[in-house]
């Protein structure tokens, strides 16, 4: 049963690590931008859940809250810090992008306190079902299947509707996609609100995970999330969820071999370090000429 | 005004710093009035420590206000000097600077983490300033030398005094540990595990996890698999939080012991009803009878909103035992204040009597403990073995 138990919290990180890295993918894909602020949206997303929640005494209503707020919050990142500096070298983006998710984290703890909010009412987070021996929370049951609608409803929109293909097509050969009258700049800001709703969706489930949400949250998601774009093969939004699924098994059966030494996060670069030795572009990226 | 100490850009520093030769012009020209006595404060307002930060920079104001309001010391007033540190290092080491060049302290009180107390103790040191450490938990602080004092116990020796509390007093003998990885958290767990087998105490196994971990899924199962009498973790509340909220929602019941720096109340508004049962070694008796202690711990919560947690409390004491030091001495000077600590015996802080200091000006004091019982903390006992848990001496 432990190995099974360790299987489900290795899919629950892992769930978790895709929605967070998806949209870093897919700016990456578009611009070739990395969006560090990326952990700012997400940190924001966790924020808005909670404090929505509070005030609505109703959980639901803090992911739609969080969800109406970060999509504005991601494309105003786009406008006001990307277009303005796309001319540039693509590090120069990057830099302003750090700068703001330094500037995010203090605003966080400035505005909303540095002892960090939690649910005020919330039985969600301390339910667990017991499923022939194995324990499964039911956070841990909502990311999963969180994780799979938002996921399956990902492919759909971008193979079954135009504004999707034309997103896909954007991304893989744009200037073929504007003379079919897709409408690059739409498509940016569409890839931003999408990105950063998953940011939001993951960080909503986290701060029901820890029952806490403080300034720090967001600090994890920069670095663990550029580790597994970067796994996935760069702007591969396949690869993304490969490379998260991988990371969050190797953390959760890490501890089993060598929790006494490593943490998780130690565990997890170790991992990475290896994997890239053997594949270097990545999972899914390509072969370098 | 504090703003401009805390961020000085290049061309700020160097107005402030002709601005303040100007002052000091002036003030020399003058006559020397009775000047304040400055105390030089070491906080982290930004970064990852400003949550600490922040409650022991009230605090130091708090105790710095009672001591005026009382009629100062030795006739004069107390100034609190604050500098943000960021709980590092190097912002340590220029802040201590500071103090000592452009603001002329002798006597710091800091207010901050290992690694800044760390680094700026030699610095103060070599300049004869006495410096208390609130909560500052590296050995090297009070070995950096004589000038140095210490408020809280060391790591190994509360991790010595754990093992005896969950050997002896709780009787739970197989444990499984979760440590988190940094100087706090390993130095407190290397005292348990090195005082364990003292007590009978078998440790089924040991597990870590990083300060800025909140998802402890993978530590949890394997908890679950090796079936403890008891968990012992080391961290902080805003770890210890998640961490007991998810080991209670894997449906462990067992006893769970947590270090020092898990007291506060947001411990238990994380965790929420999982709290119920956690065991807090060191942690500070709020129901007391103490009329200094209700004072405080009313006054902060007006101010803070917030209730005062173990760093808020000792980071008051520290101020006061500074003042008090100086009454001691019946001077300001270093040197006296120095010896005067050194001398301290039964001083009344917030968290209780300590007994004084060791020759390496290491707190001697029983240690507390709390367990949360209906989401509140509640005596649980006191580890008053002080031979059991002897701080390292010089």
């Amino acid at each position: 049963m432990y190995y099974i138990d360790l299987a489900v919290t290795g899919i629950s990180f892992g769930c978790m690590y895709a929605m967070m890295s998806v949209g870093l993918t897919l700016v990456y894909g578009l611009l070739r931008i990395l969006h560090v602020a990326h952990a700012a949206v997400f940190a924001l997303g966790a924020y808005a859940t909670v404090l929505a929640a509070n005030a609505t005494g109703s959980i639901v209503l803090g992911f739609v809250a969080a969800l109406i707020v970060t999509p504005l919050f991601g494309m105003a990142i786009y406008r006001l810090l990307y277009e303005p500096l796309l001319s540039y070298r693509p590090d120069v983006p990057m830099i302003a992008s750090v700068g703001l998710l330094v500037l995010m984290q203090d605003a966080f703890r400035i505005v909303f306190g540095e002892q960090g909010v939690t649910f005020r009412r919330n039985a969600f987070s301390f339910t667990t079902f017991e499923v022939a021996g194995v324990t499964i929370s039911a956070v841990q049951i909502a990311i999963v299947v969180t994780a799979a609608i938002v996921f399956l409803g990902l492919h759909l929109f971008t193979t079954r509707t135009r504004i999707g293909v034309g997103w896909r097509a954007t991304v893989s050969k744009p200037r073929i996609a504007a003379s079919f009258g897709i409408d690059p700049i739409k498509v940016r800001y569409l890839n931003f609100a999408i990105g950063s709703a998953l940011a939001a969706v993951a960080g909503g489930l986290v701060a029901l995970l820890n029952n806490l949400v403080d300034p720090a949250i967001g600090f994890v998601v920069s670095y663990k999330a550029l580790a597994i774009i970067v796994l996935g093969g760069l702007g591969s939004v396949r690869g993304t969820l490969l490379a998260s699924l991988v990371l969050g098994l190797v953390e959760a059966y890490g501890t089993i071999f060598i929790g006494a030494w490593l943490d998780r996060d130690a565990i997890a670069f170790l991992a990475l370090i290896i994997l890239l030795m053997i594949r270097p572009q990545g999972f899914m990226g390509a072969r370098a000429a | 005004m504090l703003t401009d100490r805390i961020t000085p850009s290049a061309l700020g520093t160097r107005a402030l710093l002709g601005f303040a030769t100007l002052i000091l012009l002036g003030v020399a020209a003058a006559t020397p009035a009775q000047a304040d006595i400055k105390i030089g404060f070491q906080v982290p307002l930004t970064g990852p420590a400003a949550t600490d930060g922040k409650s022991a920079q009230i605090a130091g104001e708090m105790a710095i206000e009672d001591i005026n309001a009382a009629g100062g010391v030795l006739g004069q007033k107390l100034q609190l000097v604050t500098y943000d540190d960021q709980a590092k290092s190097d912002q340590a080491i220029f802040t201590a600077n500071k103090l000592i060049g452009e603001d002329g302290v002798k006597l710091v009180v800091n207010g901050s983490y290992s690694a800044s107390g760390r680094a700026a103790a030699p610095v103060f040191q070599k300049a004869g300033v006495v410096m208390i450490a609130a909560y500052g938990v590296h050995p090297d602080i009070t070995r950096a030398g004589d000038y140095m004092f210490r408020l809280v116990h060391l790591g190994p020796p509360q991790g010595a005094a754990t093992a005896l509390y969950i050997g002896k007093m709780l009787g739970l003998k197989k444990i499984s540990t979760i440590t988190m990885d940094n100087d706090y958290g390993q130095a407190t767990m290397d005292g348990f595990l090195e005082a364990a087998p003292k007590y009978g105490i078998e440790v089924l196994n040991k597990y870590s996890y990083s300060l800025k971990d909140r998802q402890f899924g993978s530590i949890v199962a394997s908890v679950k698999r090796d079936n403890p009498d008891g968990v012992y973790a080391t961290g902080y509340f805003f770890t210890g939080g998640p961490l007991v909220a998810q080991l209670r929602a894997a449906g462990i019941t067992v006893p769970i012991v947590g270090s020092q720096a898990f007291d506060s109340e947001k411990f238990i508004e994380i965790a929420g009803p999982a709290a119920e049962g956690t065991y807090i070694i060191d942690s500070f008796d709020r129901d007391r009878k103490d009329e200094a202690l209700q004072k405080f711990f009313n006054g902060f919560k007006e101010r803070a909103g917030y209730a005062p947690e173990g760093v808020a409390a000792i980071t008051y004491s520290a101020v006061k035992l500074m003042a008090d030091g100086i009454k001691r001495a019946n001077s300001a000077e270093p040197d006296k204040v120095r010896d005067a600590l050194a001398a301290t015996k039964d001083f009344p802080l917030l968290e209780g009597s300590m007994n004084g200091f060791n020759s390496l000006h290491e707190m001697i004091m029983p240690i507390h403990v709390n367990e949360i019982k209906d989401g509140k903390f509640k005596p649980a006992g006191e580890v008053g073995d002080l031979n059991a848990f002897a701080p390292p001496e010089k």
